[in-house]
């Protein structure tokens, strides 16, 4: 059995249905990433592994033990909370201590662990200031200092990092993904950012409506997601969707990509599971980086340039295809000005295709 | 602002502070007046000398209606009635705005209603069936008498108060100390409590006005030796001997007012504080 399963878990409040059946299991020491749009019942799904909520329905199983009927405070977890949840009237010491002293750990003891987690964290000279006398970026090191003092089997991070600046967000973020490698501690992390759920995840599960639309590695939720939805939520700038009708050529089924009165039909990969459906409504996905300026090549597409967005080691370069504004990563060098024409040539080994109807991926 | 605006301003100020301490000050100087010096001079004019025997005369011999013993006996009456009905109500008001706030359960919120509907009900209406219930408790004209009524009705107002002091606690605070053990009374104690000093000073300072000013509830509730002091001052005026003792009656107001005054020379600052405190900041 895994460090956290979760077993067909529901939530309704009345006749809102906020968790549809969730599944979820992984291995001790993996780092779990739910994500989501706000409302999607990520936040819901933690405070039921918390046990601060019950489930309608279902099974939480921590270890190997089944906690449905066990208080949160004897789930051996620990949590990191958006806000911090810091005591305000208590100082950082006693911040740490306080859960140490309910569970009627010797003081001998509390202050030795005290002293571990304020050194692994670098926090030795704040530990007599109170929260009020912290900066954003110190308090969410008390409120991990607090969680690490408990040494659980399970750590549960909501939104830790969404009320940092940008800058301090990365410097957080790389280090708790140092500290996951050191404590090889199980952890579920919620978050509405996609860029985090990729850095720190061994898995993800993506949520919307209260139903994960995929569970599986970054990699794979990247390359092959399952639907529309988890395709344009994941990565930064978002997939191209260009609406085409699938098409034979040659013993080939693919689409036809136009740009500027020019009509070129590319060849899909995958296209045995393609088969018998020519002729169908589908939706192309494309990745920003899937295109490359190249001066002139037979699968190429002459694209008029909109706008172009330089973000440093890349151009974010828009234009359209297929009547759909589309953004394309290109080299610097390689990105035209505003009104001049580029030749994109998409790479169709990692283009995916949805259904346009059903909005899953066909292939 | 130009300096006349700011002139005019600052006047207008000053007349209505002038305006609303001359009463004060009518008081003031009559209290330290002799009844010669009073039939003498008129209302406003400065005590030609200063004398405090009508304050001793107000505390412990003016008669009040038969008795003659001064408001001595009716202030410790007050006192003793409002030291356990401020520090019950309060007490309990703060429980219930933790529960109706961090404590949900069905309903909750209608019986917050329900308990804020406590804070408009005109007191009068419930003369009849607290004196009865008083009467079935065995403590019907007794100090313990009135400190239960007082409590009963103060709990409308400090409830409504604690309430929304804590609505403005954030839960995570509720959930972490949850998954650090507490429980229903350690996070009370230990997190919530530390945290409310603004509003429990509010809340204090206002079951204390509130109660040693009551006179309405003194005057059903109580009667001879329970009789809290704003009945003794209300006794001691309307007593009529030969002449009218101006001095005496000011030196008596002055004597009941003055706690209430006190609590806010020196806790007034938290009052203001507290009641601009709105949000916690984490």
């Amino acid at each position: 059995m895994g460090a956290l399963a979760i077993k067909n878990v529901t939530k309704s409040f009345g006749d809102t249905h906020i968790l549809k059946g969730i599944d979820i299991e992984i291995d001790s020491g993996q780092f779990l990433i739910l994500v989501g749009p706000s409302g999607c019942g990520k936040s819901t799904l933690m405070n039921i592994i918390a046990g601060l909520e019950a489930p309608t329905t279902g099974e939480v199983h921590i270890g190997d033990r089944m906690v449905n009927n066990i208080a949160p405070k004897d789930r051996d977890i620990a949590m990191v909370f958006q806000s911090y949840a810091l005591y305000p009237t208590m100082n950082v010491r006693q911040n740490i201590a306080f859960g140490m002293e309910t569970r009627g750990v010797p003081k001998k003891e509390q202050e030795e662990i005290i002293a571990r987690v304020a050194k692994m964290l670098q926090m030795d000279h704040l530990l007599d200031r109170k929260p009020s006398q912290l900066s954003g970026g110190q308090r969410q090191r008390v409120a991990m200092g607090r969680a690490l003092a408990r040494d659980p089997i399970l750590f549960l991070f909501d939104e830790p990092l969404s009320n940092l600046d940008a800058k301090l967000r990365v410097e957080m973020r790389t280090e708790i993904k140092q500290l996951h490698h050191r404590l090889k501690t199980t952890i579920v992390y919620v978050t509405h950012d996609q860029i985090e759920a990729m850095t720190l995840g061994d898995k993800i599960a993506v949520m919307k409506d209260g139903v994960i639309q995929q569970f599986g590695s970054p990699q794979e939720i990247y390359e092959q997601p399952a639907n529309l939805f988890v395709a344009s939520f994941i990565g930064s700038p978002s997939m191209n969707f260009i609406p085409c009708h699938l098409a034979e050529q040659a013993g080939q089924i693919g689409v036809s990509l136009q740009s500027e009165g020019e009509a070129r039909f590319v060849p899909l990969p995958n296209a045995a599971k393609l088969a018998g459906q020519v002729g169908k409504k589908v939706i192309l996905g494309l990745r920003p980086e899937q295109f490359d300026a190249v001066e002139n090549s037979e699968n190429s597409l002459a694209c008029k340039v909109h706008l172009t967005e330089p973000t440093g080691p890349d151009t974010m370069v828009l234009t359209q295809l297929n009547g759909i504004e589309i953004c394309a990563r290109l080299h610097p060098r390689d990105a035209k000005g505003p009104g001049e024409t580029v030749r994109l040539k998409p790479d169709m080994t990692k283009a995916v295709v949805f259904d346009a109807e059903t909005e899953t991926r066909l292939a | 602002m130009p300096k006349f605006w700011r002139g005019v301003v600052y006047s207008a100020l000053l007349l209505a502070a002038l305006y609303y301490l001359l009463p004060l000050y009518v008081m003031v100087i009559t209290s330290v007046k002799t009844m010669d010096q009073i039939r003498a001079g008129n209302l406003l004019s400065f005590p030609t000398s200063i004398s405090f025997d009508a304050w001793s005369k107000a505390w412990s011999s003016a008669c009040t209606g038969v008795e003659c013993g001064g408001l001595k006996p009716f202030f410790w009456n007050s006192v003793r009635m409002v030291i356990p009905a401020v520090l019950i109500s309060t007490s309990l008001g703060a429980l219930n705005g933790y529960i109706l706030s961090k404590w949900r359960f069905p309903h909750s919120e209608l019986t917050f209603a329900l308990i804020l509907f406590g804070v408009f009900i005109p007191f009068q209406v419930v003369l009849l069936p607290m004196a009865q219930t008083l009467g079935w408790f065995g403590i019907a004209r007794s100090v313990t008498g009135l400190v239960f009524v007082h409590c009963v009705f103060g709990l409308a107002s400090t409830t409504l108060f604690f309430r929304n002091y804590y609505v403005g606690i954030p839960d995570e605070l509720i959930k972490a100390a949850r998954l650090d053990g507490a429980g229903f009374w350690r996070i009370f104690f230990r997190i919530v409590l530390p945290m409310s000093t603004p509003i429990v000073m509010v809340v204090l300072i206002w079951q204390f006005t509130q109660i040693w000013n009551d006179f309405l509830f003194g005057v059903v509730f109580s009667s001879g030796d329970s009789q809290p002091i704003t009945v003794g001052l209300n006794n001691l005026a309307n007593t009529s001997t030969t002449v009218k003792e101006y001095n005496v009656d000011m030196s008596a107001a002055l004597i009941a007012a003055l706690p209430t005054i006190l609590v806010y020379v020196f806790a007034g600052k938290y009052f203001v504080r507290g009641l601009t405190a709105g949000a916690v900041k984490g």
